[in-house]
């Protein structure tokens, strides 16, 4: 329950990350017009081109006032940046962000800062979204892949289950870090997608097997005899009768693989093969404490971020797993 | 008076439940004699497995033993620590399940199993052990028990595993067997052998046995005093020959009456609520109790059930003539018919084979063949039943299932209303799918769990075509449940909201969708409790009167198949070895495996126990 309850709040604070941390208004009316310039931590292209034009420089505080006095704007909980330092007067009454292994952490800077002055606090709830981002997103993959595999060897079964399931085993031995590795050292550009598409198009063989099994089992149970000796069509079978009932021990596994390709992303953050530097990144943090290890707070505060996410994952597929199987269901 | 090896006393055990508290045992007491056999009757819910549970002290965590005591050889064993009560366990009291596939440990063999038993409460060398073992599995009448000793549990047939379990339940003399429904997961044949070897045990050993089973045919042929449990509560209790012959309780007389005999009269089965009536009180403690009102079967109700309907629809009587049973008046009932020579059979079945590869090694060589049905050959009428009978493996079920083509047949013709059936595909196929249904065994399996009770009616109308809208086939589901007596107000809700028999009636309004002229039941009256398989038998006869459907009724149970059919085919191993009328099979058996299969039926006829009990006495007397 509590495990739920923390990653339904990680989920909101990915979501709503721009709201917490920036230094872009939510929303603002600049020139007789209404803006939602926080989008731009989403996409670049969704911040509007016209604070561009009047050279805003990203600093919105000053900029709204001196260009257009009738502005008014919504700003974040925290006037902090995760991709720059900031400056002193940016926002009234708030000092520049201390620099070096000075930025410990203060009122102003709830995490502290690293070494070039850039707020841990706003770097670790944005670096929530590219962690949520590469679990939702790789196991969505991995999972629609796995299904497709799993259900279509599961249910025609003879040669077809044949070629799937040693295409699986095929799979199984493909190393998936290091071929991440290999990717990165032969993209010129690599993104934080290319690495989620990697833990994707790796991770299904699992889920594969499992729905491959749970087919297996379903497809000879009486009422899917009963559908098909009342005509029922492959199709239907396969999604009206099978599919449903084969979902719910499947999500064990895509919850155990979110923990694991968050994990497996701040591995490769902390090693440098991760989302590229301005991204944030939990792992990209410890990475950065590395290095500086008398600046403990970047040791920490994403150390036991990453540590709380994995373990509440991994308490949610344990408890799917109970709620999933009859026989540790029967032990209550 | 002999001494009690088992004495109970004003037992209770509840269950504590988030919902409240359940009475599972509700102020039971009994005793067991030295030598004696007591058998517990209920249905299944009815508190009889947790009795024996709380004897051995074995009860789930929820359950408690409230009150009461439990005297076993005059300790009590209630408080009992569990140090002590671990000792008494296999030693003075031990159990045999229902399950013998499940009980034993499938990675040791048979032999190491018994001698650890033995070693656990005997202080005896490995070598002495093993003797003893061998001797036991002599006892149980295992084959060369010298070399079985070594099998795997795999290696033996669920008889086999039965004997072995019970020759580890003997291995250190226990004063007390508690048999948990030992039979139920087997044959006829092979129960009547376990019956008879517990008898001979019970004899030899002087042990005390407590047999629970949901069976009044088994506890006929092997208790001496019966316990009628129901609803957690004793309704009855007395000697074997009491209880059969001068039932007291409405329940009794209701359990009695409703289980179809191979003789019986009935032409519908009386079921438990024509005797009594129950009704739900609550308790001051929260917890519900149940209040039986007796009410009277009528002459009327009886004239009914027993001229209800058609006589028997026979085959032609050329046809009966080369099947062996030629047409006898005098043998029959005066209102059985036979159909006109010359009439087309709606099912024409001949030569049907269905053979499963064996397939081995990397490349699935085809090394032999499952002969499931090797050859078999039958027609069935517009408007007959014909019952298949025969034990586990002998093909039953896959000839009913090559019918519907839900397995492809190897060979052979299956030609209904003229069209052969095993030569379809696509659209011709599916259209020939609404003309024939199946309804299974399993009430669990055989409805699917995340769909409602009106998405499942609607999906074979919806597949068909029938109704013109969901509204319409809304109304025509809601027609279906009334046909199969549930309330309309059930559509809405899931399976697993239901019983047992409500399931099989889901089941068989899905089946009736389609609005078939045929119908394949597979065992689907097995899995329920005797007083609803009554019930379910009469709404099936009911239905095929009301719908002309054409049966094919499945089953292991010769009693169930000889109340249901019309012709009767009698199946071992993949081959049909006699065909005829229900009734002359039964009255005049031509085929050795006929007449194993109709001795091995438990029977309860009152002559028969009279005469049984009256040798036990001359027995104990010497």
């Amino acid at each position: 329950m509590i495990a739920l309850a923390y990653v339904v709040m990680m989920g909101l604070v990915a979501l709503l990350s721009p709201a917490i941390a920036g230094t872009k208004p939510l929303v603002c009316s600049y020139q007789g017009k209404l803006y939602f310039p926080a989008l731009g931590y989403f996409n670049r292209s969704w911040e509007n081109a016209v604070f561009r034009k009047d050279r805003f420089r990203n600093v919105y505080p000053a900029k709204l006032r001196e260009k257009d006095p009738a502005s008014w704007a919504i700003w974040p909980l925290v006037y902090q940046d995760p991709y720059r330092r900031v400056r002193d007067g940016e926002w009234p009454d708030q000092p520049a962000n201390p620099t070096r292994d000075e930025g410990r952490p203060n009122r102003f800077n709830l995490f502290g800062t690293n070494r070039a002055g850039v707020d841990v606090f706003a770097q670790m709830v944005h670096g929530a979204r590219t962690a949520l981002l590469v679990g939702f997103v790789s196991m969505g993959i991995a999972t629609t892949i796995g299904v497709i595999v799993g259900a279509t060897a599961g249910f025609f079964g003879g040669w077809i289950d044949t070629a799937l399931s040693r295409l699986i085993e095929v799979v199984m031995c493909v190393p998936s870090l290091v071929l991440i590795l290999a990717l990165i050292a032969v993209l010129e550009r690599p993104t934080i997608w290319h690495l989620m598409a990697v833990l994707g198009v790796t991770g299904w063989t699992g889920i594969a097997r499992l729905t491959r099994a749970e087919f297996l089992r379903l497809k000879e149970l009486d009422y899917v005899v009963a559908a098909r000796a009342i005509g029922v069509g492959r199709t239907a079978i396969m999604f009206r009768h099978l599919m449903r009932n084969a979902m719910a021990p499947v999500l064990v596994p895509v919850t155990f693989g979110i923990a694991s390709a968050i994990l497996t992303e701040s591995a490769l953050s902390f090693l440098g093969f991760g989302a590229p530097p301005p991204n944030p990144s939990w792992g990209a943090l410890l990475n950065d404490g590395r290095g500086n290890q008398q600046m403990w707070w970047l040791i920490v505060f994403p150390g036991v971020a990453i540590f709380l996410t994995v373990l509440a994952y991994n308490l949610i597929g344990e408890g799917l797993q109970e709620s999933t199987d009859p026989r540790l269901a029967g032990a209550e | 008076m002999s001494n009690s090896v088992i004495d109970i006393k004003n037992l209770r055990t509840y269950f504590h439940t988030e919902e409240g508290v359940v009475r599972a045992v509700d102020d039971i007491s009994f005793r067991v004699d030295e030598g004696r056999t007591l058998g517990i009757v209920g249905e299944s819910g009815s508190g009889k497995s947790v009795t024996s549970l709380s004897i051995m002290r074995l009860l789930a965590g929820s359950a408690r033993i409230e009150s009461g005591s439990i005297a076993l050889l005059g300790k009590d064993l209630v408080g009992l620590p569990e140090p002590q009560m671990r000792s008494i366990r296999g030693s003075d009291v031990s159990m045999i399940f229902q399950e013998p596939m499940t009980s034993l440990n499938p990675v040791f063999t048979v032999g190491d199993q018994i001698i650890e038993a033995l070693r656990l409460h005997q202080k005896l060398s490995k070598s002495e052990a093993r003797r003893r073992t061998i001797e036991l599995l002599d006892e149980v009448g295992i084959p060369e028990p010298a070399v079985r000793v070594d099998s795997y549990p795999h290696q033996m047939s669920g008889g086999q595993k039965q004997r072995v379990m019970i020759a580890m339940a003997l291995s250190c003399n226990p004063k007390l067997l508690i048999a948990d429904e030992p039979t139920t997961a087997l044959d006829v044949t092979i129960q009547a052998q376990i019956l008879e070897i517990l008898r001979r045990l019970r004899d030899t050993r002087g042990m005390s046995i407590l047999f629970i089973t949901h069976d009044l045919g088994v506890i006929a042929e092997i208790a001496d005093d019966v316990l009628v449990m129901f609803r957690g509560k004793m309704v009855e209790y007395g000697s074997v020959l009491e209880i059969f012959e001068n039932p007291q309780h409405p329940y009794t007389k209701g359990l009695l009456s409703c289980r179809p005999r191979l003789n019986t009269p009935y032409r519908l089965l009386p079921t438990v609520a024509d005797f009594m009536q129950t009704v739900q009180e609550p308790l001051p403690d929260g917890s519900m109790t149940t209040r039986v009102i007796e009410t009277k079967l009528s002459e009327d109700d009886i004239r009914r059930m027993t001229s209800h309907g058609r006589g028997r629809l026979l085959h032609s009587k050329s046809e009966l003539a080369t099947l062996g049973h030629p047409w006898t008046d005098g043998l029959l009932a005066p209102d059985t018919q036979s159909v006109e020579e010359g009439t087309k059979p709606l099912l024409a079945v001949d030569d049907l084979r269905v053979h499963f590869p064996i397939k081995r090694g990397v490349f699935s060589r085809v090394v032999g063949h499952v002969k499931a049905v090797d050859g078999v050959s039958f027609n069935v009428y517009r408007g007959q039943t014909l019952g298949l009978v025969g034990e586990s493996g002998c093909g039953k079920t896959t000839a009913g299932r090559a019918i519907l083509r839900l397995v492809d047949p190897t060979s052979g013709s299956i030609r209904f209303d003229g069209i052969d059936v095993a030569s379809l595909q696509g659209a011709a196929l599916k259209k020939m799918r609404s003309r024939l249904q199946i309804i299974f065994q399993d009430p669990y399996g055989s409805l699917n769990p995340r769909m409602t009770i009106e998405s499942t009616l609607i999906e074979p109308m919806a597949v068909h075509g029938l109704g013109t809208n969901r509204a319409d086939r809304r109304d025509r589901a809601v027609e279906l449940l009334r046909e199969v007596d549930l309330p309309p107000d059930h559509l809405r809700r899931y399976p697993h909201e239901f019983s047992g028999g409500q399931r099989q009636r889901i089941c068989i309004a899905r089946a009736l969708a389609v609005e078939p002229e045929f119908i394949v039941c597979d065992e689907s009256v097995s899995a329920l409790d005797v007083s609803v398989q009554a019930q379910v038998l009469n709404l099936l006869k009911a239905l095929q009167e009301k719908r002309g459907l054409t049966y094919i009724f499945i089953s292991h149970d010769l009693s169930v198949v000889k109340f249901m059919a019309d012709m009767m085919a009698v199946m071992n191993a993949g081959k049909i070895v006699e065909f005829g009328p229900s009734e002359a099979i039964y009255a005049d058996p031509q085929q050795e495996y006929t007449r194993r299969l109709i001795a091995a039926t438990p029977d309860d006829d009152v002559q028969d126990i009279r005469r049984r009990v009256a040798a036990r006495q001359a027995a104990t007397a010497d």
